[in-house]
C-alpha cells in the first residue's frame, strides 16, 4: 500500500507539515489548530512558503534512505508492549508496534491501526473499532482483530493470568469482554463507564498472535520475542539489541501509513546529560533530550535545532497527611500547608533551577490538558508576609532559636527526594532556605529512587517528599488524589482523603461528556487550590535537540515518548 | 586502587628494616627523620597536606573572617558569578560562594579520609598482629575473613553499602574502611611474621613477658613504619574513592559540600562555568598528589635502599 | 606438593566464595523494599498489580529460602533471571564480559608500553631533572579523579576536535551506532576510556620498574658484567631490564583480580557496556538477581586471579616455598 493510495493520509500529512511550519512562527502560535486548518484550506500553504525567509527551510521533497540515531539515558528492558512499564522500553516499542489509536501533539486521539475513532454505544460501555483494510505485520501476515484481542487478553483474560503484565489490574477491572465478529472488527465491552479508557488503554502495541499465540502464559514471560521481536506492527522492524548500547531498527515496508523514508532508526544509550550535549554537537546522535542547564550550550550549535514544548510532567511536593505518622500533625492545618507554599518563590525556582524552561503551576492539571483551569479559586503567589501571618494566625510562634513552635512542638521536618536528580536536589535546598526565612526548620535528605518510591507507595514514614510525575492525555488524576489510592501500594502517598474530591473525581470518570468533565475538573482544581495537600511547584518543558539534517519530527506535549504518529515521516537531508 | 599497598607488600620494607631493628630503635627513627627532612619536595608535600588540614579544621573561622559567607547560604540572584569581586572564586548554581564551600568541603573530604585511615589502621593492625603473632587456627580464621572481605571487588561493596546506609561522612568512612582494614591486616601480618623469629622476641618470651606487652612494645614499633607509609598513601587513595563514589551518586549528598560532589555537580555546567569544575578538581589533584609524594618520601626515608 | 597447595587453596577459596555470596545477599536483602524493582513511578500501577508482580518475582520469600534456592541454581550454572528485564543473568554477563576485558586488557597494555620506558629512563638517569620530572608526572597521573580526566579528554578530543573540523574520537559506547563494529571502529572507541584507565597502571608500574631496575643495576653481577667489558647497552637491556621485569609480571598478575571491576567508573563515564556498569546500574535499581550473579562471578575471578598470581609468583621466584 503506497502513500498515494490513501488520499486521507496525504491530506493529513500535508496538514501536519503545514502545522509544523505554522508553529515556527511565534506570532501565529496562538491561532490554534482550528484557525490553522481554516488557513490551510484557504490555500495558506503557498502563502507560508512564500514567507519562508528567516525560518528554517522545509524542502517538500523528502529523501529516501539514511538513518537517525536517537539518544537517551536508560537501556530498554523488554520489547513486549504488554509487559513493559518503563519509558525507555515504551519509547522503542512505540517505534515498532502500533496500537489501535495514537495521540496527536495535544493529546487528542487519532486512529492508528483502527481506521477511525471507535463508535461508542449510547450507554458508553461498548467501543467498536474497525481496522484499516489490508493491514500487514512486518512479515507480510495480515493484522486482524484476532491479534488485537490476543494482545489485550494477555492482560485481562484469566487464561493468561500468569503473564506478568503491569496492566492487569486496570484491564481486568475495566474490560468485560472483547469480541471479534469479523477480521476487521473489534468490539470491546467495558464493565463500567470509564472516561479515560481509550486514552489510557487504546494505544498498546498490537502483538502478533501467529507468533505468540502458541505459547503458554508462563512461556510468554520469558519468550525470545520479548528481547528480539521477529514480527512488528509499527513503522520499523527489529534488527538487533546490543544490551547496554543500542537497539537497531530497520524500515518496515509493510507499514500501514507507508514505508518510512529512513533505512534505520537507532536508539542509543548514553551515560548522562553531558554526553547528550556532547554527542549532539559532534553529530554522534541526531536526537536527544536536553537538560535545561545545557540548553544554552546547545543553542549556539549551528547543526542542532532546539524543540521546546510544555509537557504533562510536573514536579510537586506532598505533605504527610496521615495524623498517625510523626509529621502528620504538623500539616493537618490548611493554614500551614498554604503558608509554606506562599513562602516559596516558585518563579525564581523556575528561573534559577530550570533556567526558565518551565512554568509555575497554579493547578494540579497540566497546562497542556483540555481540563486545565488557569486561574483557580485560590491563587497562591509568592508572598512571604502572608506566609508569616498565616503561621502566626495558626498559632505557630517563633521561638528564641527563630524556629516556630506550637504547644511545644517545633515546625521541623525532613524532606526527601531522589539522589542523582540535580534539579530536585537544588529545589530542596531552595525550599530549605525559603522556609528557614519564615521560621521553619526543613532538612533535605537524598535517597535512592527505589527507596523514594517505596516510601511514597508503601512505607510512608516520610515527612515531606518531592517528586516528578507524568500524566497521560486524560485529565483523570485519581491515582494521586483519590482516597482509595491512599492504601499501601497506591500512589496517594500523602494520604489525602477528601470526600468532595473523591466525588468530583468519580463523577468525572463516569461520564464521557467532555464539557461536563471539564466543569467537574474545574471544581476539583478550585478545591485543590484551597486545600493544597500536594502543592505543584512547576510544569516542566520538554526540550529536544534535533540535528538540522533531520526533518519531519513533530515533537509535542503528547508526542514525545512512545506516542509518535510521525515516526515514519522522518527523513534526513543528506540521505546518510 | 589496590595498587600502592600491594606494591608496598612486594617491596617488603619489612625485609629492609630487618637489618635495622638490631640497631637501637632511637637512632633509626632519627636517621629516617633526617632523610625525610632532606627530601625537600617530600617535606613540601607533607606541609601542604598539613595546611589543608588546618584550613579544614578552622573552616568556621575562615568562613567568618575571610569570605564572610556560609557554605549553605543560597542567593538565586547571584548564580554562576565568575571569580572575582565579592566572591573570590565565584558562585555555583544556587549562588553559594565557591571558596567557602571548598573550605568546608575540605573538612568533609579530609575528615572522611583521616577517619577511614584511622579505623583501617586500628582494626587492620589488631587483626594482623593477632593473626601473625598467634598463628595456627586463629591465623587461618582471621586470614580467611580478610580474604573474604578482599575478594569482593571493593567498588561493588561500596556501591551496595552506600545504597543501604545513608552516606554521611562518618558512615562513608566506615564503609571505605570496611575494605581497607583487610589490606592493612595482610601487611601487618607479613611484618609480624618476618619479625617474629627474631632472637630478641624469643628471648623476651622466654622471660615470661605477656603477649599483649610483647605485641605493643616490641612488635608494634617495627610495624609502625609500614603503617605510616600506608596511612600517607591511603589518604590520597581514599580521597579518590570518595570522589568516585560522589560521581556515582553514592557519596556525600548535597547540599553538604565535599570536593568530590562539588566536582561532580559542576560537570554539567562545564560549558559556561568552567571554574566550578576546575577548582575542586585541582584541589583533589593537588592533595592526592601531595599524599602520594609524601608517602613515597616517607617510604624512601625509612628505607634508603629503594631510593 | 603443588597439588596439595592448590587443593588447600581451593578449599579455602570455596569458603571465601560462600562468605562473599552471603555478605552480598545480606546487603541486597535490605533492598527488597516494598515495591517492584525497576518500575518507574507509574500511575497506572495498582496495589494489586504491585503485590502480584512482587510475588511473581519471588520477593516475598524469606531470606534463607532465597539463598538456598539461589545457591542450588548456581551449582547448576543457573544464575536466574534479572528482576527487571527477565533476561537470564548469565546472558547479561556473557554479553558484557568481553567488553570489560577488552577495556581493562587494553589499559594494561597501554600501561606496560608506557611504564617500561618511563621506569627505565628514570632508573638510568636517577637523581637527574628528567628523573624527577618523570616521577612527578607518573605520580600525577595517579592523582587525577578518573571521571574528571574522562570529561576533559572528551571535551578536548571529541567535541573540540570535531568543532574545528579535525579528526575526532567518539565519546561513548564500544562501537559506532551505525555500521559500526569493525576493528578500526572499535579501536577508535577504545582509545579514550582505555587511556583514562591506563593512568593508574602507568603510574604504579613505572615507579616500580624504576626501583626494581635500580635494585638490579646495583647488584654484583651487573658490576661484574661491566668489569668484563660488556657494553653499557647490553648491561642495561640484556641483564638489567630482563631481571627487573620479572617482578613486573607478578605485578600484572596481581591486577588480574581487578580486571573485572577496576574499570567501573570509566565504564560509567564513557557509557562502556561492561560488567562494572551493569552491576552499578542494576544495584541502583535493586535488581537482586543480577547483582548477586555479577558479584559472584567477579569474586570467582578475583579468587582465581589471586590463585594464579600466587602460583606465578612462586614459579618465578624460586625462593618462595608453599608452606
Amino acid at each position: 500500500m503506497s502513500r498515494d493510495e490513501v488520499a486521507d493520509d496525504k491530506g493529513f500529512e500535508q496538514f501536519e507539515k503545514f502545522l509544523e511550519a505554522w508553529s515556527r512562527r511565534d506570532f501565529l502560535k496562538r491561532a490554534g489548530a482550528a484557525g490553522a486548518y481554516m488557513a490551510f484550506l484557504g490555500g495558506a500553504v503557498e502563502f507560508l512558503d512564500a514567507c519562508a525567509g528567516g525560518s528554517p527551510t522545509t524542502t517538500t521533497t523528502a529523501k529516501k534512505g539514511g538513518h537517525v540515531v536517537e539518544g537517551n539515558f536508560s537501556d530498554i528492558r523488554t520489547l513486549n508492549s504488554m509487559l513493559s512499564s518503563d519509558t525507555a522500553s515504551n519509547q522503542v516499542i512505540g517505534l515498532m508496534f502500533d496500537g489501535l489509536l495514537n495521540y496527536k501533539a495535544n493529546g487528542d486521539l487519532i486512529p492508528a491501526l483502527a481506521a477511525d475513532l471507535p463508535k461508542q454505544s449510547a450507554d458508553g460501555l461498548t467501543y467498536t473499532f474497525k481496522l484499516r483494510p489490508n493491514l500487514k505485520f512486518s512479515d507480510g501476515q495480515p493484522i486482524t482483530s484476532d491479534d488485537v484481542k490476543f494482545t489485550y487478553q494477555l492482560a485481562y483474560d484469566p487464561q493468561y493470568a500468569e503473564v506478568s503484565s503491569p496492566r492487569r489490574g486496570d484491564l481486568s477491572k475495566y474490560i468485560a469482554s472483547i469480541d471479534t465478529p469479523d477480521p476487521q472488527t473489534v468490539v470491546i465491552k467495558t464493565t463500567q463507564v470509564f472516561a479515560p479508557f481509550l486514552a489510557s488503554h487504546g494505544l498498546y502495541g498490537i502483538l502478533p498472535k501467529h507468533v505468540l499465540g502458541s505459547l503458554s502464559a508462563k512461556a510468554i514471560n520469558t519468550a525470545d520475542f520479548n528481547t528480539a521481536p521477529s514480527v512488528t506492527s509499527g513503522a520499523f522492524k527489529f534488527v538487533s539489541w546490543e544490551k547496554g548500547q543500542q537497539v537497531t531498527m530497520a524500515r518496515n515496508d509493510n507499514y500501514w501509513a507507508g514505508a518510512p523514508y529512513l533505512d534505520q532508526w537507532i536508539y542509543k544509550v548514553l551515560p548522562d546529560s553531558v554526553a547528550v550535549t556532547n554527542q549532539l554537537k559532534t553529530g554522534e546522535i541526531d536526537i536527544g533530550p536536553v537538560d535545561p542547564g545545557q540548553f544554552d550550550a546547545l543553542k549556539t550549535t549551528s547543526t542542532v535545532a532546539m524543540r521546546e514544548f510544555g509537557v504533562p510532567t510536573f514536579t510537586f511536593y506532598a505533605y504527610q497527611l496521615d495524623p498517625s505518622k510523626p509529621a502528620g500533625p504538623l500539616f493537618q492545618d490548611k493554614a500551614v500547608r498554604q503558608a509554606l507554599l506562599y513562602a516559596l518563590d516558585r518563579q525564581s525556582i523556575v528561573t534559577a533551577v530550570f533556567f526558565g524552561h518551565g512554568k509555575v503551576a497554579n493547578s494540579v492539571e497540566p497546562p497542556t490538558s483540555w481540563a486545565y483551569k488557569d486561574k483557580p479559586q485560590v491563587l497562591v503567589n509568592f508572598n512571604k508576609a502572608k506566609a508569616e501571618s498565616l503561621l502566626d494566625g495558626a498559632g505557630w510562634t517563633k521561638g528564641a532559636d527563630g524556629i516556630r513552635a506550637k504547644n511545644g512542638t517545633k515546625l521541623k521536618f525532613t524532606m526527601i527526594t531522589n539522589a542523582g536528580n540535580k534539579q530536585r536536589e537544588s529545589m530542596l535546598t531552595v525550599m530549605q532556605q525559603a522556609w528557614h526565612d519564615i521560621g521553619v526548620d526543613a532538612t533535605p535528605n537524598l535517597i535512592q529512587f527505589p527507596q523514594l518510591v517505596s516510601q511514597i507507595v508503601s512505607i510512608r514514614t516520610f515527612d515531606l517528599f518531592l517528586v516528578g510525575f507524568n500524566w497521560s492525555a486524560d485529565p483523570d488524576v485519581s491515582p494521586l488524589y483519590h482516597s482509595r489510592n491512599a492504601v499501601p501500594g497506591g500512589f496517594n502517598g500523602a494520604d489525602f482523603k477528601n470526600d468532595q474530591a473523591d466525588t468530583l473525581l468519580d463523577q468525572a470518570l463516569n461520564t464521557l461528556d467532555r464539557t461536563k468533565r471539564k466543569q467537574l475538573y474545574g471544581q476539583f482544581q478550585d478545591l485543590m487550590s484551597d486545600l493544597q495537600p500536594s502543592p505543584v511547584i512547576l510544569f516542566n518543558n520538554g526540550i529536544y535537540g534535533v540535528n538540522t539534517r533531520v526533518q519531519g519530527t513533530d515533537f509535542g506535549p503528547f508526542n514525545q515518548f512512545a506516542q509518535r504518529p510521525w515516526n515514519h515521516g522522518v527523513w534526513v537531508t543528506d540521505g546518510k | 586502587m589496590i595498587g600502592p599497598s600491594r606494591v608496598a607488600e612486594l617491596d617488603m620494607p619489612g625485609a629492609a628494616i630487618e637489618g635495622a631493628s638490631t640497631r637501637p630503635a632511637q637512632s633509626y627513627w632519627n636517621e629516617s627523620w633526617e632523610r625525610l627532612r632532606a627530601n625537600r619536595i617530600g617535606m613540601a608535600a607533607g606541609i601542604l597536606i598539613l595546611i589543608f588540614a588546618l584550613i579544614a579544621i578552622l573552616a568556621p573561622v575562615f568562613s567568618a573572617v575571610l569570605t564572610h559567607f556560609q557554605p549553605q547560604t543560597i542567593d538565586l540572584s547571584q548564580t554562576f558569578s565568575p571569580p572575582g569581586g565579592k566572591h573570590l572564586l565565584g558562585t555555583d548554581e544556587l549562588g553559594r560562594d565557591t571558596l567557602t564551600r571548598l573550605i568546608w568541603g575540605a573538612r568533609v573530604t579530609l575528615g572522611v579520609a583521616l577517619l577511614t585511615v584511622a579505623v583501617s589502621l586500628t582494626v587492620g593492625t589488631a587483626v594482623g598482629m593477632m593473626a601473625g603473632y598467634y598463628g595456627g587456627w586463629l591465623d587461618d580464621v582471621l586470614m580467611r575473613l580478610v580474604d573474604t572481605v578482599l575478594a569482593i571487588p571493593a567498588i561493588f561493596l561500596f556501591i551496595l553499602m552506600s545504597i543501604l546506609f545513608r552516606p554521611t561522612p562518618v558512615s562513608l568512612a566506615l564503609i571505605i574502611a570496611s575494605v581497607g582494614w583487610g589490606q592493612v591486616a595482610r601487611l601487618v601480618r607479613g611484618e609480624v611474621l618476618s619479625v617474629k623469629q627474631r632472637d630478641f622476641i624469643l628471648a623476651t618470651r622466654s622471660i615470661g613477658a605477656r603477649h599483649l606487652r610483647l605485641m605493643l612494645r616490641h612488635l608494634l614499633p617495627n610495624v609502625l613504619p609500614v603503617l605510616i607509609v600506608a596511612a600517607s598513601l591511603g589518604v590520597g587513595q581514599i580521597i579518590l574513592i570518595e570522589a568516585a563514589l560522589d560521581f556515582l551518586g553514592l557519596g556525600i549528598q548535597p547540599p553538604t559540600p565535599s570536593w568530590g560532589n562539588q566536582l561532580t555537580n559542576a560537570e554539567s555546567y562545564f560549558f559556561h562555568s568552567i571554574w566550578l569544575v576546575n577548582f575542586p578538581g585541582l584541589l583533589i589533584f593537588v592533595t592526592v598528589l601531595a599524599s602520594n609524594v609524601f608517602g613515597n618520601a616517607i617510604r624512601d626515608a625509612f628505607d634508603p635502599r629503594l631510593k | 606438593m603443588l597439588a596439595k597447595y592448590v587443593a588447600r587453596r581451593f578449599l579455602a577459596s570455596l569458603v571465601v566464595v560462600l562468605g562473599v555470596t552471603l555478605i552480598t545477599l545480606v546487603l541486597m536483602d535490605r533492598t527488597r523494599g516494598t515495591y517492584v524493582p525497576g518500575i518507574d513511578l507509574n500511575p497506572a500501577l495498582r496495589p494489586e498489580d504491585i503485590a502480584r508482580l512482587r510475588a511473581d518475582l519471588g520477593l516475598d520469600r524469606p531470606f534463607y529460602i532465597w539463598y538456598i534456592t539461589w545457591i542450588w541454581g548456581v551449582v547448576h550454572g543457573d544464575f536466574g533471571r534479572s528482576m527487571i528485564d527477565g533476561s537470564t543473568v548469565m546472558s547479561h554477563i556473557l554479553d558484557r564480559l568481553p567488553n570489560t576485558l577488552e577495556l581493562t586488557g587494553t589499559a594494561i597494555l597501554i600501561g606496560i608500553i608506557i611504564a617500561i620506558p618511563v621506569g627505565v629512563i628514570g632508573a638510568l638517569r636517577h637523581g637527574s631533572k628528567a628523573d624527577h620530572t618523570l616521577t612527578v608526572v607518573s605520580v600525577a597521573g595517579f592523582a587525577v579523579p578518573q571521571f574528571w580526566m574522562g570529561l576533559i579528554l572528551i571535551l578536548i578530543f571529541s567535541v573540540t576536535l570535531e568543532q574545528h573540523g579535525l579528526p575526532w574520537l567518539p565519546s561513548s559506547g564500544a562501537y559506532s551506532a551505525v555500521n559500526g563494529g569493525d576493528f578500526i571502529d572499535r579501536v577508535e572507541h577504545l582509545i579514550l576510556p582505555a587511556t583514562v584507565l591506563s593512568f593508574f597502571y602507568m603510574s604504579t608500574w613505572s615507579r616500580f620498574i624504576r626501583s626494581s631496575m635500580l635494585e638490579v643495576l646495583s647488584q654484583d653481577y651487573i658490576r661484574t658484567a661491566r668489569a668484563k667489558g660488556m657494553s653499557e647497552r647490553r648491561v642495561v637491556y640484556l641483564h638489567g631490564l630482563r631481571n627487573a621485569l620479572i617482578p613486573l609480571v607478578t605485578l600484572i598478575g596481581l591486577e588480574l583480580p581487578g580486571l573485572v571491576s577496576g574499570g567501573l567508573v570509566v565504564e560509567v563515564v564513557f557509557g562502556w557496556p561492561g560488567i562494572g556498569k551493569l552491576a552499578f546500574e542494576r544495584a541502583l535499581q535493586y535488581d537482586y538477581t543480577t547483582v548477586m550473579g555479577v558479584t559472584f562471578f567477579a569474586t570467582m575471578l578475583v579468587i582465581a586471579g589471586n590463585l594464579l598470581a600466587d602460583l606465578l609468583y612462586g614459579v618465578l621466584d624460586p625462593r618462595i616455598r608453599y608452606s
